[in-house]
This record gives C-alpha cells, sequence and structure tokens, in this order.
C-alpha cells in the first residue's frame, strides 16, 4: 500500500477574494452555524429529557411541548447558516474536502435523506405532536438520533479531510465510497464533544428563551432557567472530560503545540479551559438564585463558543499546513461581487430582523 | 484526474439526475406557488372570499412543507451529488462563482425566513403585512432562481468568460435570459400544476371551483410563455442542429419526450380549465406526471447538450481541463492522473492498471451495465475493435472527450475492457433485425443514415461488392476512420443493411430509413 499522501492540486482558477477575508467569513458564520445547530440538538434533547420527566416534573411536558413546536424553525437555521461555511470551506480548502468527501461517499451523500427524514419529524412532532400519543417521545428520540447521526458524518468528514496520508488505503481499499474515518482516535471524542457542547448551549438558550417568557407563564419559565442551567453546567463539566479526550486524541505534533509548543495554541487552550470552568460556576449560581441575571453566563458562553472554534481552526491549519505546500495561491479578488454580497447581506438582515420582529411583536 | 473517482454502479449521471430532477421538479414550485400564494391571498381578502382564504392558507402549509424541507435539502443534496461526482466542476464553479453563490445565500435566507413568517404569521400579522411578507417571499425566491440561472447556464454557455474570466461576461452568457424566461414560465406552471394537485383534496364549494380554473389558467398561461421561451432558448442552444440530427443518440427522443409532455400538459390543463367541477386525482396525477416528464426531458436535453464537458469548453465531464489537454498528448494520460492504485502495476498486470485508468477517466460517465452502460457495448467488439475505437473516441456520437494514453496505456484500457465483457452478444435471428444490429454497433457509432453525418448519400448506388471493398478501406479514407474488423458473420450483416440504405431513397432528415439510427 502506498504511504505517501495523495493530495490534488489547487484548482486553476484563483480565489476570487483574499483568503484571509473567505477565512474570518468561514469562522463567522460557522458559528453561527453552531449556535443554531445547538438549539436544535439541544433543544431535540431537552425536549426528550423533559417528556420522560413529564410525570415527576409538573409543566414539563408543556415545556416539551413547547420546545418541540420550535424545532422546524431550529432546523431552517442550521440548514440556513450551514450553507456559507461548507461554501467558504470549498473556497478555502476545496481540494481536500471534495477528496474526502468522495473517499466516504455514501455516508456522505446519505446526509441529505437523514436530513429530510429528520425534518419531517421535527415538523410532525411541532405540527402534529399533540395527537401523536405514545409515539411521540420515540419519534422525537429517533429524530434526535438522526441529528446525531448527521453529525457524526460531519466529524467523519471534517477529520478525514485532514488527513490525506489515510486516503490511499481507504480509497483503494473502497473506491466505491463505502468508508467511515472512525480509525481516526480524533472522531469519537470530537463528535461527543460537539454533541454535548450542543446540549449545554442548547440549555442556555432554552434558559434564555424562559427569561423571556417570565411575564406569560411564570412558571414554565422558572422550568426552562432551572433545566436549562442545568444542561448547561452538567454538559460543560462532562465536555471538560470529553475535551481532554479530544486533546489527547490529536496528532502528536498539534498536541505539542498546544501544550506550549506554540503561544497561540497554548493560550487559546487554556482561556478555553478557564471559560468552561467558569461557565460551569456561573451556570450553577445563576441555577441556584432564580433572580441572578444571566448576562455574565450568557457571555461566557459566547466567549467559550468562540475559543472553541479558534482553537479548531488551529487544530486544522496545524494539519493541513504539510500538505498546503508553500506556493502563493493566486487571487483575483472580485472587488464589485464582494461589495455587493456585503449591501445585499446587511439588507438580508434587515428584512429578516423586520419580519421577525413584526411576528414577535403581532404574538404578544 | 486530480480528484478520486466514486465507483457507482448506477452511475453518477443518473444519480445527479435523481436528485436535480426531483429538486427542481419543488425548486420551481417554491418561486412560483410564492407569487401564487401572495396574489391569491390578495384576491381572497379583495373579494372578502373567506372560502377561498381557507385555500390558500391550507395551500400554504403544503407549500411549506414541500418546499422549506424537500425543496430546500435537495437543493442542498444537488451540490453535495455534482461535488461527488464531479469535484473538478464544482471547484472550478466555486472559485469562479463564489461570490454568485454568496449572492444567493442572502437571497435563500430571506426566502426562508419570509416562508416561516408567512405561514407563523396567517393569523398574527395583520393584513398588509403578511402580504408584504408573500411579496418578499417571492421576490427573493425569485432572486435566487435568477443568481442559480447564471451559474447552470454559465456551465452550458460560458460565452466571452472562455476568454476573459469576466465574472459578468460568464454570468450574462448566451443563454442566461432565454433560460431565466423559460425557468420563471416553469415556476408559474408549477405552481398552478401543484395548487391543482391540493385542490383535489378541497370540499366542493364555489372557491374550490373558482381556484380550479385559476390554477388551470397558471399553467396554460405559463407553458405558452415557456414555449416562446423554449424557441429562443434553442435559438442560443450550441450544436442544437446537430443534436437534433442525433450528434447525441439519445437527445431527439428526449426533445419529444418534452414536445408530448408540453402537449399532454396543455390538454389536461384545458380540463380543469373547462370542466373545473370534474376535475379529479386521476387528472392531478396526470399532470403531475407530464410535468415531472417535461422538467426531466428539459433538464436532460440541458446536461446531453453541456456533452463531452462539464463548464463547456473549459472543463471536460473527466476533470481534465481544455488547457490540459496538450500535456497528457505528450506525456499519457498516468502521468496526469493522481488517483493510480500502486498496487496496479502496468508492466505484471495490464489489465488491473487498465481498471484504474478506466476508473479515473471512463467511469465517471460510464457503468457496466447500468446509466451509459459499457459491457452490452463490449460484447459485439473484439479486442481489435476496441483498440481502434479507443484512440478516436472523440468522433463518437454522443460526444466523448479525446482519448490520449499511450499505446501501453491503450493496450492496459482494452486490456481491462476485455474483462468486463461477459460473452459475444448473439446477433438477432431475424435477418433485417441483425443487419440493424450490426449497423448499430459499427457505422451507427459515429453516422446516421440520414441525420448527423449521414451516409445514405454517399453509399448511393454502391454495389455490395463495392461496399465490401470500401469497409476495406475504410482506415485509408481518415485518421477518424478505424479499420473495420468485426467477424465474418457480422460483416455480412452489416454489408445487407448498407446494401439496402445504397439502393433505398432518401427519406425524411430524421428518422426511419433501414438501419435509421437517428436516435
Amino acid at each position: 500500500m502506498n504511504p505517501t499522501p495523495i493530495v490534488p492540486t489547487p484548482d486553476a482558477l484563483p480565489l476570487p477574494a483574499p483568503a484571509a477575508l473567505l477565512h474570518v467569513l468561514l469562522l463567522l458564520t460557522f458559528t453561527l452555524h453552531l449556535v443554531a445547530m445547538n438549539a436544535l440538538v439541544g433543544g431535540a434533547v431537552l425536549a426528550l429529557w423533559l417528556r420522560g420527566r413529564a410525570g415527576a416534573v409538573r409543566g414539563a411536558a408543556d415545556v416539551a411541548g413547547r420546545i418541540g413546536k420550535a424545532l422546524p424553525v431550529c432546523v431552517a437555521a442550521t440548514v440556513t447558516l450551514g450553507v456559507a461555511p461548507l461554501l467558504f470551506l470549498q473556497a478555502l480548502h476545496g481540494r481536500f474536502f471534495f477528496a474526502a468527501s468522495v473517499i466516504m461517499a455514501w455516508p456522505w451523500f446519505s446526509l441529505i435523506p437523514l436530513l429530510i427524514v429528520a425534518y419531517y419529524g421535527a415538523y410532525l412532532e411541532s405540527f402534529r405532536g399533540a395527537r401523536l400519543a405514545g409515539w411521540r417521545a420515540p419519534l422525537l428520540a429517533a429524530t434526535a438520533a438522526i441529528f446525531a447521526l448527521i453529525a457524526l458524518i460531519q466529524v467523519n468528514n471534517a477529520t478525514l479531510l485532514l488527513r490525506p496520508d489515510r486516503w490511499p488505503t481507504l480509497y483503494f481499499g473502497n473506491p466505491r465510497g463505502a468508508n467511515w474515518n472512525l480509525g481516526d482516535p480524533q472522531v469519537v471524542p470530537r463528535w461527543l464533544h460537539a454533541l454535548s457542547g450542543a446540549v449545554a448551549i442548547g440549555g442556555l438558550l432554552l434558559a434564555l428563551w424562559g427569561k423571556a417568557r417570565r411575564g406569560s407563564d411564570p412558571e414554565g419559565a422558572r422550568l426552562m432557567r432551572r433545566v436549562g442551567l442545568g444542561a448547561l453546567g452538567w454538559l460543560t463539566m462532562a465536555n471538560v472530560a470529553v475535551g481532554l479526550w479530544f486533546l489527547l486524541a490529536l496528532e502528536r505534533d498539534v498536541l505539542r503545540r498546544f501544550m506550549g509548543g506554540s503561544g497561540h495554541a497554548t493560550g487559546l487552550l487554556a482561556l478555553g479551559v478557564v471559560s468552561a470552568l467558569a461557565l460551569i460556576a456561573l451556570a450553577a449560581r445563576a441555577r441556584r438564585r432564580d433572580q441572578a441575571s444571566l448576562t455574565p453566563v450568557t457571555v461566557v458562553a459566547a466567549l467559550t463558543m468562540i475559543v472553541m472554534v479558534l482553537t479548531r481552526d488551529f487544530a486544522r491549519q496545524t494539519q493541513l499546513a504539510e500538505h498546503v505546500g508553500s506556493l502563493p495561491v493566486a487571487v483575483a479578488t472580485q472587488s464589485v461581487n464582494i461589495a455587493l454580497f456585503a449591501l445585499l447581506l446587511v439588507a438580508a438582515i434587515a428584512i429578516v430582523w423586520w419580519m421577525v420582529r413584526r411576528l414577535a411583536r403581532a404574538g404578544r | 484526474m486530480n480528484y478520486p473517482v466514486w465507483e457507482l454502479a448506477m452511475g453518477g449521471g443518473a444519480l445527479i439526475a435523481v436528485v436535480s430532477i426531483l429538486h427542481v421538479f419543488v425548486s420551481h414550485f417554491a418561486v412560483g406557488g410564492g407569487l401564487w400564494l401572495v396574489v391569491t391571498e390578495s384576491v381572497a381578502r379583495r373579494r372578502r372570499d373567506a372560502q377561498l382564504l381557507d385555500v390558500v392558507r391550507a395551500h400554504s402549509r403544503f407549500f411549506l412543507l414541500l418546499t422549506l424541507v424537500f425543496g430546500a435539502i435537495t437543493g442542498v443534496g444537488i451540490w453535495f451529488t455534482i461535488a461527488l461526482v464531479s469535484p473538478s466542476a464544482v471547484s472550478a464553479l466555486i472559485h469562479a462563482y463564489l461570490w454568485g453563490w454568496a449572492i444567493e445565500w442572502t437571497f435563500f435566507v430571506i426566502e426562508i425566513a419570509a416562508a416561516m413568517v408567512y405561514w407563523y404569521g396567517w393569523d398574527r400579522l395583520d393584513r398588509r403585512v403578511h402580504l408584504v411578507v408573500g411579496w418578499i417571499y417571492f421576490v427573493a425566491a425569485w432572486a435566487s432562481l435568477a443568481v442559480i440561472n447564471g451559474i447552470v447556464t454559465f456551465m452550458l454557455t460560458p460565452g466571452e468568460w472562455l476568454e476573459n474570466r469576466s465574472f459578468w461576461a460568464g454570468f450574462f452568457n448566451p443563454t442566461y435570459f432565454p433560460s431565466l424566461t423559460a425557468r420563471t414560465a416553469l415556476a408559474l406552471g408549477q405552481a398552478g400544476l401543484f395548487a391543482l394537485i391540493t385542490a383535489t383534496a378541497l370540499p366542493r364549494t364555489t372557491a374550490r371551483a373558482w381556484c380550479v380554473r385559476w390554477n388551470a389558467a397558471w399553467v396554460l398561461a405559463a407553458l405558452l410563455l415557456g414555449s416562446a421561451a423554449g424557441i429562443w432558448y434553442r435559438g442560443v442552444f450550441p450544436g442544437w442542429s446537430d443534436a437534433v440530427l442525433g450528434a447525441i443518440p439519445i437527445l431527439p427522443l428526449v426533445a419529444r419526450w418534452l414536445v408530448v409532455g408540453v402537449a399532454a400538459m396543455i390538454l389536461l390543463a384545458l380540463w380543469p380549465l373547462l370542466l373545473p367541477a370534474r376535475w379529479n386525482r386521476l387528472g392531478a396525477a396526470l399532470l403531475a406526471t407530464a410535468g415531472l416528464l417535461v422538467f426531466a426531458a428539459g433538464e436532460w436535453t440541458r446536461e446531453a447538450g453541456r456533452k463531452p464537458y462539464t463548464i463547456h469548453g473549459y472543463l471536460y465531464s473527466t476533470g481534465l481541463r481544455v488547457e490540459q489537454e496538450e500535456h497528457l498528448v505528450a506525456d499519457g494520460v498516468a502521468a496526469h492522473t493522481k488517483w493510480l492504485d500502486p498496487r496496479a502495476r502496468p508492466a505484471e498486470n495490464p489489465a488491473a492498471f487498465g481498471g484504474e485508468l478506466y476508473r479515473n477517466h471512463c467511469a465517471c460517465c460510464h457503468t457496466r451495465d447500468g446509466y451509459n452502460g459499457l459491457r452490452p457495448w463490449l460484447a459485439h467488439w473484439d479486442d481489435a475493435t476496441v483498440r481502434n475505437l479507443l484512440p478516436r473516441l472523440q468522433h463518437v456520437r454522443g460526444l466523448m472527450p479525446a482519448w490520449h494514453g499511450t499505446p501501453a496505456e491503450t493496450e492496459a484500457l482494452a486490456a481491462h475492457l476485455r474483462t468486463m465483457r461477459s460473452a459475444a452478444a448473439a446477433m438477432p435471428t431475424a435477418p433485417a433485425a441483425a443487419a440493424r444490429e450490426a449497423w448499430r454497433v459499427s457505422c451507427g457509432l459515429c453516422h446516421t443514415t440520414d441525420g448527423f453525418r449521414p451516409l445514405r448519400e454517399s453509399l448511393s448506388g454502391l454495389s455490395r461488392a463495392e461496399l465490401s471493398a470500401l469497409l476495406d478501406t475504410l482506415h485509408e479514407l481518415t485518421d477518424a476512420m478505424p479499420p473495420y474488423a468485426a467477424a465474418p458473420a457480422q460483416r455480412q450483416r452489416l454489408l445487407d443493411q448498407l446494401v439496402a440504405l445504397a439502393a433505398a431513397p432518401a427519406v425524411a432528415p430524421v428518422g426511419a430509413a433501414p438501419g435509421g439510427d437517428a436516435r
């Protein structure tokens, strides 16, 4: 077997913008995608948990139903905000991404039918949940499980694209695309890290939603806060352990950089650990005191997410560096189109903001 | 070439076709249906027609569930699929049209948000705001179509982009406006078609009767506009006349399906227009089938018309850029193919090495037995025929890229193709059928009788002996012609066919003369 990595050559056409701009847009839109994904996965898991506690906790079924109603909006936001980072990823790292995708073609392609099924599952829960009786919790569990499977597929691709050294063995062993990257020790901890992080942040979003509902439904709002902050604290705690597992599963060279080899990487990791610990403490505190402001915990959670995104990015850059080569990438900046995009993006945000505001006001 | 090739038994092209036809069928509804909702809601509100308003509301729920889930996700699905089947093409498109896609994404964001606000706002927003949101939805959805149309038509007719690499030159390319007009018309037609489907579930009220006729009018108006746009589009379609004459064997048939589908839709749409009370599920099912046929044939025509390129004049469907071709001519193909299994050594196992070449250069379009299957052809060809054909692939009908393998690589590929051949195909027992088959697997590869590269006229009046002598010297006519090397029995059947052709008078350009294979 050929141990030499096969790396596709860069596209013959120039990049239509400086790589730095594409990089910023990738990180920005990916962070937004993560927030929506966390609302979705966290929401589905917490709704399922609340449904399981419906007999023991008053109001749990109501809150579960309310989360269930919102799931389709979360799917729409996750998908819509997922398109942009995938676009910028393909522009920046397309040759790695395309090759990895083809090698795991069937799992990657299956993401589409799985997403359609899970999306309809979310709509079924939202529109018809009350009429599903005994099928409601199993449906929700199946929907959440499919989203978790989709996350596993994404993690497989995101890790496989970093490992051209694994490509020849996998591809020539099975050119029919029936490959996973499960032999890579990063995959499982990275997947669990993303999932538990999603439930934690989903919990925070539930608590914030509860805060917004304090006036109209004080009892439900209290439950949302308690359950949400509980999820945030406990799962962040679990994630510190999973994070350690993930860290140790990184390639030696990358790990070395996070362990003092690079000031930038080590600083990021330290900041991530400190902010995660602060998050656990702040979540516990806010959960004990009903009147405590959620602002500190929200700010620290946002900081933790941003640090995690940057840490992830650093690990990717480091792993790809040896395959990228030192030749400069040709760039032919399409300034007018970038300006047009920026203008339309601002317009889109304003229009969406206006529509959602009208709807929210009308609902009061 | 640059990327691994996904070995897919059904063929990558077939998978793209399934995903994209289902997607465009719904995504055009997502555009036109948005206009239908807001216009019909306006009518209902102006007329204070509560029944009609209920119809619109019920339809908007169906619209939401179909377009936001199936429509939107299969759209992402096309992107996934083409990146798996033609990664080089997607990479080129991402580099050339990243900002086109990014701009389209901003419209997509508005579209998704507006669809949800429209649905959730039925009982919450005041009427005026609800209608404004409906209009925002439609404008964003149409703008999204207008942007994607630029990228899709660019692949077929890149126009001046080939020389100047200008984003806008490629975007507003020769087929942009006719295609946009046709797609807009199709979108309006889909609005009427799907509303006719949901109308079959409505109680038989006056609102239903009005709505059924209203929807039929949408379909008919759209078909008229679409047909006009189709004629316009045909005028700028590259190589249309060759295509009609059979340059791509399947295309005349597909074009016929398109015409049949449009005609069927017109006839079926007259039913709800004239007899709205009798409109039923059978009619809806037939109309939907005809609509699907129109979309399938339309998209297939566009895809086939691009052959042998994924980006016309720039990138072949094998992932080879036109400008790279000279390097392959000089060095052979293996030197420029990254994904060759090192275990398949050419000297030790030429067939296995040929298999690697096959996967990298043939499997992106061909399968063994499925879509564009090779085995049915190989069953008719011996090794000499295969070896003679490979260096002349660019001349066959169906439009293929040239094979630039060195003699050793050609031998290896032929050795692999030999392993794919199961057994020699039996010729039909009926003499006329055997003669047609002998024509189809030899002359018919590149010629038709009366259409594309017609042979009838040049063979006219030749005797069997003259035709036989001609078969022996074909390769002396031009380099593009391979020597004829079939088995004696097959040769006799081919001569039967050529004799009949030489003796028969000319008929209409495309069609059914003896051996008339203008498919």
